[in-house]
């Protein structure tokens, strides 16, 4: 037993040294943005038609930092499309992106956002979280809230006001989306749009196992959109492909759909489309005439 | 598509699938009365990385004493899942139900409690029931047998997360293997089939299953007898 006992604690020290939070984040750290240049793979590529002029891209470099956890700030990268100079009167799209690699790979989506209602109408911002593309530092998931922050200290600098402030979440991004609807910061966006939303990180653990299994066993990752949901107020537009092989349509996204209360809500699901299918299988058109008419309203 | 935004996720979910399929059948038929036995079993679902089916690397340790030539009861630490703060264990009985031909043939029943509790967080404690029946056969005078079995998991929560109803509460496996009796070792082979008639998608993780169902694992265990 005296062999035994320091045996149990050295394994139960040990114990918690493996977490999975940091595999949540599918980041890619690249030594360059190619934006239109960028020939790796992509859910799918736009015609000229939708190209945006030069002038009206802009890449920033932004100071984030977590309120009451770092004492520095990381420096991370966004991109602004349209013309900075009519931030103080135009309306902006947020857009925060989905788990995978950086920027590059949503360029066509943010580009494509930028065509909602004519072409740069509309400004758009979209940014790499922390560990992401050419931003600094480690993904995190308080980062991810700081680094989407960091942006919208930024508009306010510019001169956007929470009127025409739109948030756009896809895939992981419906969190920070979600998050800082639910709970403002800087700004407190006028409309909620998520495309293929997942709904916490309990729900993502629970599909996998089909066992009522609390997700701490694996993560600390506090992710609910689903019960972040309810604190939202604002009107919500939420898209979902009902062949979503990635993040169930129902388990998910209705779950949060289901679990809004605020002014207005309305839906899209798109039959036959996967996770990330939703804007090529839903057709660009419709697709920016749905976001159109719902940020029109 | 949704395989690459799935690249990192495979690691990060697939872990909970093996929750209930991270190690092989413990017992199959009993040892004998009071003799003892300690086992290592390594292996898991096979899920798709990287456009190749791999099975995920699960280890568990195990110990089983024969309370009489009929029972053998035996409790397990899930070692891979300790690795994640969880401190995973599976205590059970195995009881010979019916044997003939001087034990070449015969039915045995698991009972077994899974409980889990995450150390790192010091909250979520679960606990699962499971049971399994097996039926075994000597190949000829040989000690090594062949053996198949039905094992299912009980799930007893009502609602899940957020609210949502809990869809399934039993959850079907079942199990073809080879025992290869040596003097002091016992070396065991499982294939498993898990989730027997659940839907395998949509899920984050892609699972090698049947017509879309369930998911197919292989296993090794290793005991020590003495």
């Amino acid at each position: 037993m005296k062999k035994t006992l320091p045996l149990i604690a050295v394994i139960l020290a040990f114990s918690a040294c493996l977490k999975l939070d940091s595999q949540l984040f599918n980041n890619k750290k690249i030594s360059e943005y190619k934006f239109d240049a960028y020939t790796g793979q992509q859910d799918f590529i736009l015609d000229a038609t939708y190209t945006i002029p030069p002038q009206y891209i802009t890449l920033l470099t932004l100071s984030s930092q977590i309120p009451g956890v770092e004492s520095q700030s990381t420096n991370i990268k966004a991109v602004y499309i349209g013309d900075i100079t009519k931030i103080a009167t135009d309306t902006v799209i947020l857009y925060c992106h989905g788990n995978k690699w950086n920027m590059d790979f949503y360029w066509q989506r943010a580009k494509l956002l930028a065509n909602v209602n004519g072409k740069n109408t509309y400004g758009v911002m979209m940014m790499d979280y922390r560990g992401f593309g050419l931003s600094d530092g480690k993904p995190s998931e308080d980062g991810m809230y700081a680094d989407v922050d960091a942006c919208m200290q930024w508009l306010k600098s510019k001169g956007l006001t929470n009127n025409r402030l739109i948030i756009y979440g896809f895939s992981l991004g419906s969190a920070p989306a979600t998050k800082l609807t639910a709970e403002p910061r800087s700004l407190i966006p006028s409309k909620l749009i998520l495309e293929a939303p997942f709904a916490s990180s309990a729900i993502m653990v629970q599909d996998g196992t089909q066992l009522n299994m609390p997700a701490d066993y694996f993560t600390d990752l506090k992710i609910n959109n689903a019960d972040l949901i309810k604190k939202v107020n604002q009107p919500f537009y939420w898209m979902h492909g009902l062949n979503d092989n990635f993040l169930n349509y129902k388990t998910h996204g209705q779950a949060i759909y289901d679990n809004y209360s605020g002014i207005y809500k309305t839906k899209y699901l798109i039959s036959g489309a996967d996770h990330g299918e939703i804007p090529f299988k839903m057709g660009f058109v419709l697709y920016l005439n749905a976001l159109g008419n719902f940020i029109r309203k | 598509m949704k395989q690459s935004y799935k690249v990192n996720l495979f690691l990060y979910f697939s872990v909970y699938l093996l929750i209930f399929s991270c190690s092989p059948t413990r017992f199959v038929k009993p040892i004998e009365k009071q003799q003892q036995a300690v086992g290592f079993s390594f292996g898991g679902p096979l899920i798709n990385f990287s456009n190749t089916y791999i099975p995920i690397p699960l280890s568990s340790l195990s110990y089983a004493y024969g309370l009489t030539d009929k029972i053998t009861t035996y409790a397990g630490l899930h070692t891979t899942s300790l690795l994640f703060g969880n401190l995973q264990t599976d205590i059970g009985a195995l009881f010979l139900l019916y044997s003939k031909d001087r034990n070449k043939f015969g039915i045995t029943a698991n009972l077994a409690l899974q409980q889990v509790y995450n150390i790192r967080n010091r909250i979520g404690f679960r606990v699962w029931p499971s049971t399994d029946i097996n039926v075994y056969y000597h190949i000829k005078e040989k000690p090594h047998y062949i053996y198949a079995g039905l094992n299912s998991w009980f799930e007893f929560s009502k609602y899940r997360a957020n609210q949502e109803i809990q869809p399934i509460n039993i959850l079907p496996n079942m199990h073809l293997g080879f025992v290869w009796n040596r003097a002091k070792f016992i070396h065991q082979v499982e294939l498993k089939y898990l989730g027997i008639g659940i839907p395998n998608q949509p899920n984050v993780v892609t699972y090698l299953g049947i017509s879309g169902h369930g998911a197919l694992g292989v296993y090794y265990n290793v005991s020590f007898k003495f």
